[in-house]
This record gives structure tokens, C-alpha cells and sequence, in this order.
């Protein structure tokens, strides 16, 4: 059985389709990401799996469970966090941890020794007794997760875990989800960081606009995504269509366009094609008067996975 | 295999009632001492109190059912059309949305603290009003019954108006006051219902207040309209209409 089973999940707010006919499915033990921009039907997908939003059309199933006919049992092996830090401002750390476990109906003991095991993980276990008004948002982000694990849950939701957050947290928050990935948990992350999917997840499904562009395993998406690094080059005297075909023809240099008073030179060789511009400036008599390279954009992966140009209709991707 | 299915019932209602209850709990340390609630389910009716008998309409004594009545009503209603919205705006309430029990459970869990708290305020009320007042008392279990049932029917009247899709708080208590305001004045709390003009002796038979107000003037001054027992399957009634439109309306919103 698996752990999550989707097949033409529609969600449509009016006019606007969130998501628009994904199928996937999910083995016990993976871990899954959800690659996307904003806006991308990231959450959208996360509040139909759980079952907190109806899907337009389509269906899911968590363990065998179809989320709309069998909410409850489906929902009962789940911890979920959500990508804003919904906790109790009004109540402590500690009331927090105790009221997610009641929802779960843990026996007070269980849910004693389970808070205090999590709070001591995520270093929020000294202050455990105070309000969580005064606790600042990487502690807020923390004691979310805290509780999306006091049920002990088989599969995590995890809706952009470690975003708007400093590498300590970061790190606290991604050592703990290694640890969940090698306890056999399941887990369900949405992000739209490409270096967190690279390192967490087993496989990674690229989204946009609703639609799945691509799962793949991250080796191979990273293939991917290196060749989409690009040069942002600005010449003297600006940009002709010619340049834009002389410089398409330097070496290692696999797609250009002209960015309004720049050209973007794709690669996976930036270094290389630096000194080709210089090179190229030179002998065209003309002077770069900005160059920088760019990292992989998200927008620049799907684009190249789906073969769109900018500004092309998504529906042609079917 | 009934035995096992038996079981299966037990272990399902009782997971929902320990949910119910920790929802309700949440309720109580969070916002019973909020300002909103506090003039809403506190202060007004105290207010309608000390008018009516500033405006000498009747003896103070005589005032004290009724005030009980509206207490009830307003102290039940406060609680969750101010939590709710509040939990919107904060998201918590994805969390119990998406909590592995009914929206029935949900439900039941928000109005048990309105029923809490009016309970409480209701205590207070009475205690109050045979020490300072001595009012004299005829039927105390018809007292009882009437406050117990109408807080229940009402606070799930609150729950049933904070069903409404926002995240102010404000939206939903003008909603609500355009309902609890005119019981006040149909339901026989101050004004007898027999002295209403026949429009309003119509729409009092479907005033939760009116049946509620009945149990407990029977209680305090043994004049009653109905029989107990009508008044209270009245409110189970109408405690149970409630519920059935709330679950309705938080899964219809629900998006
Ligand atoms: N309740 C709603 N009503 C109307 N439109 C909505 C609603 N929820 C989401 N949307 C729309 O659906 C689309 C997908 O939103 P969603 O929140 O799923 O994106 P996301 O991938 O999670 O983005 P982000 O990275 O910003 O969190 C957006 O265009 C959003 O405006
Ligand atoms: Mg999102």
C-alpha cells in the first residue's frame, strides 16, 4: 500500500484552476518533495491531502484511506505543519504540545513523555513554560513542528518547513527530518528552496500553475537544474538581435536571451563563459559594462523541463 | 459481530469527546478574560438589567428571571464569535479543521466553552441576586434545567454564526446581535408575551428564549406558559436544529 496515492486531483477556486490535474503516488519511507514558486498549488495540494479543503475533482488516498470518505482514519496517522506558524500565541510552549496531543486523543502519560522528548530536541524544553508571545519566529517555527510530531504520526506533512528562517534553525529542522526519514516516516515537503529538496527528499515533483512538470530523483533533476545556471551580461552599447545570436554561438553556452538592458547566457559552465564574453568583447570593440552570475531559478528549471518559452500558454504542456 | 462494532462506537465517541473537550479547555484559558467577551456576555446584560429597572417597568425581584434568561443568552453567544475569527485570522483553526475528528465533535467542542462560561456568569447571577436581592425561589431544579439547556442552545447559536467565513470578529457579533437584540424584546423576558401584538406572540413560539425564560420565571415564580417538558424538548430542539446547520455551514465554507 502506499502512503499517499493521488490521481487527477482538481482544485479550483472560481475561475482560477490551484491545481490542475496532478497524479502521483508516494511509497512508505519516502521522502517526497514538492518543488514550486509561489502560487504554484504547493499548499492547495497539502489542504486536500489532509482533508481540510474538498478537491474540485479527483481523489486521494493516505494509507489506503480515501481522505474524503474516510477523513478520520486517514487523518489519524498524520502530522501536519502548515506553512505559517499557527500556534497559541495566548498559551504556553508546554499547553500547546499538550493541546495538539489531546486532538489525537494521547493518553496523558504518552503525551507527557512524548512533549517533553520533542521540546528537548527542538531546544524549546526550558521554555516550555512561557507564553509563546514572547517566543521569536524561528521558536514559533520549531514548536509548530513540535507539534506536528506529538502524535507520532507514520506521514509528515511538512509545508516549507525551514523558510524566512537562519541557518541554526535551518539546521536544527532539517537534522530532525533526517532523523524522521531514517525512522521510516514518510514524509510530504513542499519547498522552494532546490538545495533543501536536493538534500532531503527521494524524489522531487516539480510544480507550477498548478500543474506536475516533472518527478524525478534529485541526481538527475540536479542535472537539470546545473544546466540552467546563467551569465547576466550588460555590453556599452546594448543589444542588438545580432549579439543575441553571436553570443548563443559561444562555447558552452546552451541558450541566450535578452533580458531588457542585458543578455542571459544559460550554462553549467559559468566560469567558461565568462572569459568568452570577454573574449567576445574584445574582438567586437565593445566594452561589458556588468556581468553576474546567477544560480539555478526555479522559474528557468520548469521552463526548461516543460519546454515553454516565457510567456507561453501553460496548457500546452499536456 | 455486534460486540466489536460496539467498541469501535465507544472508541470513536470517546476520541471525539476528549477532542471536544480539548478544544473547549483552549477556549476557556484563552478567551474568557478578552474584552470583546467580556462586554458582550458580561456588561450588557448588566446594563439592560440596571435600565429596565431605572425605567421602573418592575421591582428589581421581579426583573431577576429575566435578567437570568438574557445572561444566558449573551454570556453563551460571546465566546465563539470571537475565537473563531480569531483563529482564522491565525490559522489555528486549520488545526482543528484538520484534527481526526467530525466537524460534529468541532462544533460541540467550541460551544461547550460558550456553555462554560454562561454557566459560570449564570452562578454568579443567581447567587448574587439571593444575597443582595433576596429573591424568592419556587422550583429549584426548574432553574437549573433552564439555565443548563438555553446556555447549551445558545452557545451553539454562537458557534453557528462564527460559521461565517472571517476573520473579524466584529462581522460576526453585529450578526448575532441582530438576532439575540429582538428575542429580548419577543421572548417574554420583560415584556409578558400575552401583552405582544399577534405578530410577535407568533414568532415568540420560535424564540429559543421564550421556552428557556419559561423554566426558569416556573422556577423562580412558579408562572409558567408551558408545561416543563415541552420547554425543555423545545430546547433540545432547537439545540440539536443548531448543530445540524452549523456542521452544514462549517463544511460549506470550508475551503
Ligand atoms: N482560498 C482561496 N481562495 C482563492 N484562491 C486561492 C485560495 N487558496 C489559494 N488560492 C490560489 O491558488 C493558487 C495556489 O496557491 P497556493 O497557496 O497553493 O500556492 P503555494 O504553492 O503554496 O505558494 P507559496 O509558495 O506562496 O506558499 C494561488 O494563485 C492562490 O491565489
Ligand atoms: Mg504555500
Amino acid at each position: 500500500m502506499e502512503a499517499i496515492e493521488v490521481s487527477h486531483l482538481v482544485k479550483q477556486f472560481g475561475d482560477l484552476t490551484a491545481v490542475n490535474d496532478i497524479s502521483f503516488s508516494v511509497p512508505v519511507g519516502e521522502t517526497f518533495g514538492f518543488l514550486g514558486p509561489n502560487g504554484a498549488g504547493k499548499t492547495t495540494t497539502i489542504r486536500m491531502l489532509t482533508g481540510i479543503s474538498p478537491p474540485t475533482s479527483g481523489k486521494a488516498t493516505i494509507f489506503g484511506h480515501d481522505i474524503m470518505h474516510e477523513t478520520v482514519a486517514a487523518r489519524q496517522s498524520m502530522g501536519i505543519v502548515s506553512e505559517i506558524s499557527n500556534v497559541y500565541t495566548d498559551l504556553t510552549g508546554w499547553q500547546n504540545m499538550m493541546l495538539a496531543a489531546q486532538l489525537y486523543r494521547i493518553g496523558r502519560s504518552e503525551r507527557e513523555k512524548n512533549a517533553s522528548e520533542i521540546l528537548k530536541r527542538f531546544e524549546l524544553y526550558e521554555r516550555r513554560g512561557d507564553k509563546v508571545h514572547g517566543y521569536s519566529k524561528g521558536m514559533r517555527r520549531r514548536l509548530t513542528i513540535a507539534m506536528g510530531l506529538v502524535n507520532g504520526p507514520r506521514l509528515l506533512f511538512l509545508d516549507e518547513p525551514t523558510s524566512g528562517l537562519d541557518v541554526e534553525s535551518n539546521l536544527i529542522i532539517r537534522d530532525m527530518i533526517s532523523d524522521l526519514i531514517s525512522e521510516g516516516v514518510t514524509v510530504f515537503l513542499t519547498t522552494h528552496n532546490i538545495e533543501e529538496a536536493n538534500i532531503l527528499c527521494d524524489r522531487v515533483a516539480i510544480i507550477d500553475k498548478g500543474h506536475i512538470a516533472a518527478i524525478d530523483a534529485p541526481e538527475r533533476l540536479k542535472k537539470t537544474i546545473q544546466s540552467v545556471q546563467s551569465v547576466e551580461v550588460a555590453f556599452l552599447d546594448g543589444t542588438s538581435p545580432e549579439r543575441l545570436d553571436e553570443l548563443r554561438r559561444l562555447p558552452m553556452v546552451n541558450n541566450a536571451r535578452k533580458e531588457g538592458d542585458k543578455f542571459k547566457l544559460f550554462t553549467e559552465d559559468p566560469t567558461e563563459v565568462i572569459g568568452g564574453v570577454m573574449a567576445y568583447a574584445q574582438t567586437h570593440h565593445t566594452r561589458v559594462i556588468s556581468m553576474t552570475t546567477l544560480g539555478p531559478s526555479l522559474e528557468d528549471v520548469f521552463v526548461k523541463l516543460t519546454g515553454l518559452q516565457r510567456g507561453g500558454g501553460v496548457g500546452a504542456i499536456d | 459481530m455486534p460486540s466489536i462494532s460496539l467498541s469501535g462506537i465507544e472508541d470513536r465517541l470517546s476520541r471525539e469527546l476528549v477532542a471536544a473537550w480539548a478544544i473547549a479547555k483552549k477556549d476557556v484559558l484563552i478567551y474568557y478574560l478578552r474584552p470583546g467577551v467580556i462586554v458582550g456576555g458580561v456588561l450588557f446584560p448588566l446594563f439592560m438589567f440596571l435600565a429596565f429597572t431605572a425605567g421602573k417597568l418592575a421591582t428589581p425581584v421581579a426583573l431577576v428571571p429575566g435578567l437570568i434568561g438574557i445572561t444566558t443568552l449573551f454570556s453563551a453567544s460571546s465566546i465563539e464569535p470571537v475565537s473563531v475569527p480569531i483563529e482564522r485570522r491565525m490559522a489555528t483553526f486549520d488545526r482543528l479543521l484538520a484534527a481526526p475528528i467530525s466537524l460534529n465533535a468541532l462544533v460541540l467542542g467550541e460551544s461547550l466553552s460558550g456553555l462554560i462560561y454562561s454557566l459560570l456568569i449564570a452562578v454568579v447571577v443567581f447567587v448574587a441576586a439571593l444575597v443582595i436581592l433576596m429573591t424568592p425561589i419556587t422550583n429549584i431544579p426548574l432553574i437549573v434545567l433552564g439555565i443548563l439547556f438555553s446556555s447549551l442552545c445558545f452557545a451553539t447559536l454562537g458557534t453557528l454564526f462564527a460559521a461565517y467565513p472571517t476573520e473579524n470578529p466584529g462581522d460576526i457579533i453585529s450578526m448575532v446581535n441582530v438576532v439575540r437584540f429582538p428575542l429580548i424584546f419577543i421572548s417574554g423576558v420583560f415584556i409578558p408575551i400575552a401583552t405582544l401584538p399577534s405578530v410577535g406572540q407568533m414568532i415568540a413560539y420560535i424564540s429559543p428564549l421564550t421556552y428557556a425564560n419559561d423554566l426558569i420565571q416556573g422556577g423562580y415564580n412558579g408562572k409558567m406558559m408551558f408545561h416543563p417538558i415541552v420547554d425543555v424538548a423545545m430546547l433540545i430542539v432547537f439545540i440539536l436544529l443548531f448543530q445540524l446547520i452549523a456542521n452544514y455551514l462549517y463544511k460549506r465554507f470550508n475551503d
